[in-house]
Formats: structure tokens, C-alpha cells, sequence
């Protein structure tokens, strides 16, 4: 028996004229339902009905049926379908409201009133079916991104859903904090549990999966997990021309901050035309290396070198760049102070932002705000390219579409830096990868001379 | 530790602090929060704040030396030409000053203890349940503040590379609107993820019911006890009051009154090491 159904189910967000889901009729069973599909498609839309989020807390119309668990999903207020479905979240740092990891498991329980006696016994359940028994005495703020998603996904196992739901849980993970969030996955489908994830990236993922859900421009069709076969990502273009002189050079550096060092006696330099990459789990000091060369952040020692000229840079979050009233004119005003002659649409075109070029950008979806952070500081010929995760939330067709941008860049005679988990991305364009873990660069080779 | 203990306590230091007028009484309230917090999170975790503490007591004396040229003791005057400043400046002015930097340094570190003695869901539990949802959320958008800082940091520096300058108080509208934005997005996320989770679906209940052992109770009861101590030595005329003006004396100390704010140091004993 299906533990969710949507049954000719439309919905469109206040103001929208064209629905974000259009006549989706599915059922959902036990295991694992992987939800696929371009930026902007609906996934979250769709995720976010089954817990009721969509309409009640993001309002808007609503037509068709919908029921979880035995329960009217249109008609039953979300704090009350959380007792039937859990959700995680993308952004483990936003999803927090206790101090301690115990007590941020225990909120849901706390929020539906079960006694204190029986609490204790289904916090340390759930810790242990999340994997995240040895974190159980932690403060939130310091654990790593993969272990905070743990804790997420054990504050709603805690509270016995018979639906997970997981919204890209590891976009702003690095391998190993993706690794540990899919092989809890991986245990619940195990357990019999109805789980339904949306992910970009699905190679590890398909493996798991019993079923599989495409969704896009708002439609919803069902595939063969197995036989379903993921838009690839073009090869990158060859390179045009050999790199060019040194670019910038961080000499024996250490940086940190308030006189902490994140990153100590590094050495490491890159050319004009070079792609560097910098790869590495999550607060090695991947972000602290791109800072310093950036010059945003004084080191603490050793000496840092750049060639004069404007830089491009994408920061960490990018969408706290955007505050235009359309993603044009986001382009435009980095192209006005560039003092840039170029067309914005040449841009918008590149990044595939044509369709969405008169919208507000904090109305996009994520993949389409990283895309239209990307257009909105790359353009008017930087000579110093420095991109902090730079694929997070994208699609195939985006990447290959800023693989192709950065292409260009390098072969006009741009030094580009990229800190990145995306081991594709790395791939495609790095000439040389730089390993920054624990401070340190333990790893430093040639990909392509 | 209990929240209902340190907010007991807390209030006993305020609340004697603001009644009385005498900046010998205050100094020993100032003292004894000083003293309490010192000893149980170490003087390091407290620097900030004594920094901030030193800094508005500092502005606090200035200003009442600069705009209150009361007093019969002249130490220097400017011309009364001068817009603001001119006039006498007196001993009794600077010590009036004192006086109440005293209070607002003791008011400040009392109430920091909310936040060095205690997480935020210690303070959670401990309200009464009719306010139980409002704290909790509270607690939560407090949990945003470092990440809207960051944000700050980091959209300056980000809008710095697109070209941007701050000009004029107009410029940095392109900071300014960003942050705003990431921080009400960030607050939207919460609440999402709160609701996701059936905040507010039910009565709420607790996982650690906070109860008051031997040692809460007895801050709570020294700290009731130096409250009415005070207020009954003040009835009773042994917790005299002091003035600055007209001309300058040296607070009067009575016994009664001075062993209820030594009471305020019991903490110091209980709470010892224990953060």
C-alpha cells in the first residue's frame, strides 16, 4: 500500500500564473524514491507537498488530492503531518533550534507533547538509527556539515515518520559528509521505511533507489531506477592556448582569523590561462586559501602575490550577492562598474538564464540563484577568477554550461582558482588539484601540463 | 545549573542595585556579580563583555561630567560661550557619575549571566508553559544572529568585487538589502524547518524538566533573603541613601544593609567551577 498519493494534483504559488506542478498523480511506497530533474523542474515544489509545507506555509492555490500516511495532506495543518512525515532540509546550519545535539532531537518530540520519560529512550534510538550515537553530547556549532545532517535526520526519526523526506541533504556536503548521510539512507530503505530524496547528483544514489521520479516544467513521470539514464555532462573544450606567466603566488602562508591560523604555510601559485582547483572536506580551509588570494583576508604570515587587475569572485553563499529586481540587472550593474561593453544577454545565454532574465532572482530556484550569482560577478573580463563551490545545486545542463564559461575565461588568459567538492568539475577544467585538509596543503599535482 | 536559581539571582542584584542611591551598595552588588561570574566561567569567556561593561560606564561618567555642571566643588570650567560644553565641571558631577556607572556595570553583568551561566534551552525550560512556544522561538531566530554576521562580512566583501564603494550612507543600501534579505530567508527556513517538525501542534513538554536542587534552592533563598533584607534595612533607616549634590560626602555604610549584599555572594561558593 502506498504510503503517500497525489492524485491530479496542480498547484501554483501566490501570484504565479503558470502552476509549479501540473496534474502529478503518483503514489509512493516503501524504500527509497529517488525525485530527479533539471533546476527549477519542481522537485522541492513536490517535496514540499508531502508534508503539507506546500500550500500551508507557502501558500497559494491548490487543486487535486493528496493524502500521506492515512491523512488529507490539503486539509491537515504541517505541525500535525510532522508526526507522519519528516523532512530534511539543504541547509544543515538553518534547520538548528537547540544548542546540543540531544536536545535538537528531542524538539519534534518536545513540540508533540510526548513525556519526558519516554523521550530520552526515542532520542537515543534515533541517534543510533542515524548513526549519530558518538555525537550525542556535542554543541551543534561544532559539527561538520554531514554530521549536522545526521543530527537533522535523526531530529525526524526521533519522531517515528512513516515518510522521510530529504531535499538535497548533501548539496554543501563534501564527500565523506554525503557518504555518511547516503549510508543512513541506504539503512532506513533497509528498515522498511518510505524514503524519498532529491539529488543533482544520482550516480551513488540509483543503486538505492527502488523507484525513481523525473520531474519537470512542473510535470512528474515515473521511471525504471535502473534503467534510467541521467543526463551526462559534455566533455569540456580543448584548450586553445599553453598557460600564460605566474598569476598569483601564496608564499609559506598561514591565515586565519582573530590571530587563529585556518590555513598554515601553504605554498601554492597559479598562472594566467590555469585552472587550480582546491578539493578537500568541509572546513579544511579551502575558503580561508581563496579569501587570502583574493586579498580580503591579510595573512597572518608569509607573503601573497597578485598581478594587478579585477577579480571575479563567487562567494560561499552566493545569493547573498543578489538584490536587483531581475537577474538582468544584476548583470548589468557588474558590467556598468567593470565598465564592460558587453551584451548581459551574451551572459544569460551561456548560464541557460535566458527564460528567467526578468525574474527576481531570490525567487529562483537553488541550482537557478547559484547560476545567476555565477552571471552576475563573472562578466566584464576579469583577470583573476576565484569560485567557492560553484556547483552547488546545479543540474547537468548547468555545469556543463559553466564548464564551458570558465573554459572561455581560461583560454582569454584568466587565472582561475575553484574550491570545490565536484570531483566532475575538477575533472573538466582543472589543470592542477591542491588537497587543502586540516589546514594544510597535503596534496599538490598536475592534472593536465 | 537552574535557570530559575540565576534569574532569582539576577534579580535580587538588579532590583537592589536600582533602589539604592548609595554607590558603596552598589559596589558590593558589582562586586559580587563580578566576583560570581568570574568564578564560574573564568575571566577569559567574560572579556567582551567586560569591555562593553567598561566602555558604557566610561561614556555613562563622562556624560554626566560634561552636561551636569551641578555641584560646589569646581574643578575647571569653560567659558559659557562655549555651545554644550561651557560651564563648571565639579567633583560631585564626576562622582555622580560614578555612582551610576556603578549600577549599569552590576545591571550588566547580572544579566549576563543569562548568557555565560546558561544554554538557551536551560532558559527555555524554565519558563512557565504559557510562554513556552514564544521562548522557544526566540531562542531559535537567536541562533541566526552569528550567521547574520558572517553574512555581513560576507556580502561587503562580495559587493566590493562587483565594484561597489561605500559612499555616503545611501551605498550601502547594496550591503545593507542583502543581508536583510539573507536574514529574513534564513528566519523563513527556520520557521519552515520549525513547523516541519510540530512546533506548536500540542502542549509542549520538556526533556529535561528542570528541578531546583539544595543548591539552587539556597541561591534562591539567599538571594530572596538579601531583597528583603535590603528593603527592610532601608524601612528601618540602616541602608541610608546617598547624593552627589550639593556638595560631596562620602556614603554612610550601614551594617544591616552591607550583609544583605554580601548575601548576593553565595553563588560564588555554589556555583563555583561549575560551567
Amino acid at each position: 500500500m502506498a504510503t503517500a498519493r497525489l492524485t491530479h494534483l496542480t498547484y501554483w504559488y501566490p501570484g504565479a500564473a503558470l502552476p509549479a506542478l501540473h496534474d502529478v498523480s503518483l503514489a509512493i511506497g516503501e524504500g527509497v524514491t529517488l525525485v530527479a530533474g533539471p533546476s527549477g523542474g519542481g522537485k522541492s515544489t513536490l517535496l514540499r507537498v508531502l508534508n503539507g509545507l506546500v500550500p500551508h506555509f507557502h501558500g497559494g492555490r491548490i487543486a487535486g488530492s493528496a493524502e500521506v500516511a492515512g491523512l488529507n495532506i490539503i486539509a491537515t495543518p504541517t505541525r500535525l503531518l510532522a508526526r507522519s512525515v519528516g523532512f530534511v532540509f539543504q541547509d544543515p546550519e538553518l534547520q538548528g533550534v537547540y544548542d546540543t545535539v540531544k536536545r535538537e532531537v528531542a524538539f519534534g518530540l518536545e513540540n508533540t507533547g510526548v513525556r519526558s520519560g519516554g523521550m530520552h529512550a526515542l532520542v537515543d534510538e534515533a541517534l543510533v538509527e542515524s548513526g549519530a550515537e558518538h555525537l550525542a553530547n556535542r554543541r551543534l556549532r561544532t559539527l561538520s556539515g554531514g554530521e549536522r545532517q545526521r543530527v537533522a535526520l535523526a531530529s525526524v526519526l526521533a519522531m517515528h515518520p512513516r515518510l522521510v523526506v530529504l531535499d538535497e541533504p548533501t548539496s554543501q556536503l563534501d564527500p565523506e559528509g554525503a557518504s555518511l548521510v547516503l549510508s543512513v539512507v541506504s539503512r532506513l530503505a533497509a528498515r522498511g521505511r518510505a524514503v524519498v530524496i532529491s539529488e543533482h547528483r544520482l550516480e551513488r544514489l540509483r543503486t538505492l533507489a527502488d523507484s525513481l521520479i523525473v520531474v519537470d516544467g512542473g510535470s512528474v513521470a515515473s521511471h525504471e531506477a535502473a534503467a534510467w539514464r541521467q543526463p551526462q555532462i559534455d566533455a569540456p573544450p580543448p584548450r586553445l592556448a599553453p598557460p600564460g606567466p605566474e598569476a598569483w603566488s601564496l608564499t609559506n602562508v598561514s591565515a586565519g582569523f582573530a590571530g587563529r591560523a585556518v590555513v598554515d604555510r601553504v605554498d601554492v601559485a597559479g598562472r594566467r590561462g590555469e585552472v587550480v582547483a582546491f578539493s578537500g572536506p568541509n572546513g579544511g580551509g579551502k575558503t580561508t586559501l581563496l579569501r587570502t588570494i583574493a586579498g580580503t583576508l591579510a595573512p597572518l604570515a608569509g607573503k601573497v602575490e597578485r598581478r594587478p587587475g579585477r577579480i571575479a569572485y563567487l562567494p560561499q553563499n552566493p545569493t547573498a550577492l543578489l538584490h536587483r529586481p531581475t537577474v538582468r540587472s544584476e548583470v548589468e550593474l557588474t558590467l556598468g562598474r567593470s565598465g564592460g561593453a558587453e551584451n548581459p544577454e551574451k551572459i544569460l545565454a551561456a548560464l541557460g538564464l535566458l527564460a528567467v532574465a526578468a525574474r527576481y532572482p531570490r525567487d529562483l530556484s537553488t541550482g537557478e540563484r547559484q547560476r545567476a550569482a555565477l552571471a552576475a560577478v563573472l562578466p566584464g573580463h576579469p583577470d583573476l577568477v576565484l569560485l567557492d563551490e560553484p556547483t552547488r545545486g546545479m543540474d547537468p545542463a548547468a555545469r556543463t554550461a559553466l564548464i564551458k564559461l570558465v573554459a572561455d575565461l581560461r583560454d582569454a588568459g584568466c587565472a582561475v582558482v575553484l574550491a570545490t567538492h565536484d570531483s566532475h568539475l575538477r575533472n573538466a577544467l582543472a589543470d592542477r588539484v591542491a588537497t587543502v585538509e586540516g589546514g594544510k596543503v597535503t596534496e599538490l599535482h598536475t592534472v593536465r601540463a | 545549573m537552574n535557570a530559575r536559581a540565576v534569574a532569582a539571582w539576577s534579580g535580587a542584584c538588579i532590583f537592589i542595585a536600582l533602589f539604592t542611591t548609595n554607590p558603596a551598595y552598589r559596589a558590593l552588588v558589582l562586586a559580587a556579580a563580578f566576583t560570581t561570574l568570574a568564578a564560574s566561567v573564568g575571566l577569559a569567556r567574560m572579556r567582551r563583555m567586560l569591555v562593553g561593561a567598561a566602555l558604557i560606564a566610561t561614556v555613562d561618567v563622562l556624560l554626566n561630567f560634561v552636561s551636569a555642571h551641578l555641584g560646589r566643588t569646581v574643578l575647571f570650567a569653560l567659558p559659557d560661550a562655549v555651545p554644550a560644553l561651557g560651564g563648571p565641571y565639579t567633583l560631585e558631577a564626576l562622582a555622580f557619575g560614578v555612582s551610576n556607572a556603578l549600577t549599569i556595570a552590576a545591571a550588566i553583568f547580572a544579566a549576563a549571566s543569562f548568557s555565560l551561566l546558561l544554554e538557551s534551552h536551560d532558559v527555555m525550560d524554565a519558563l512557565p508553559n504559557v510562554l513556552s512556544r514564544t521562548g522557544t522561538a526566540i531562542a531559535a531566530s537567536l541562533n541566526l544572529v552569528p550567521s547574520i554576521v558572517a553574512s555581513f562580512a560576507e556580502v561587503s566583501e562580495a559587493q566590493r568585487f562587483r565594484g561597489w564603494r561605500p559612499r555616503g550612507p545611501r551605498s550601502w543600501a547594496e550591503v545593507i538589502v542583502p543581508v536583510v534579505l539573507t536574514s529574513a530567508e534564513s528566519s523563513i527556513q527556520l520557521a519552515e524547518s520549525m513547523e516541519a517538525r510540530g512546533f506548536a501542534s500540542a502542549p509542549r513538554t520538556s526533556y529535561e524538566r528542570p528541578r531546583l536542587d539544595r543548591s539552587g534552592w539556597l541561591v534562591v533563598a539567599m538571594s530572596g533573603l538579601a531583597v528583603a533584607g535590603f528593603v527592610a534595612a532601608h524601612a528601618a533607616g540602616w541602608a541610608a541613601d546617598w547624593d552627589a549634590y550639593p556638595s560631596l560626602v562620602a556614603p554612610r555604610v550601614d551594617l544591616p544593609a552591607a550583609a544583605s549584599c554580601l548575601l548576593l555572594f553565595a553563588p560564588v561558593v555554589v556555583w563555583r567551577r561549575r560551567v
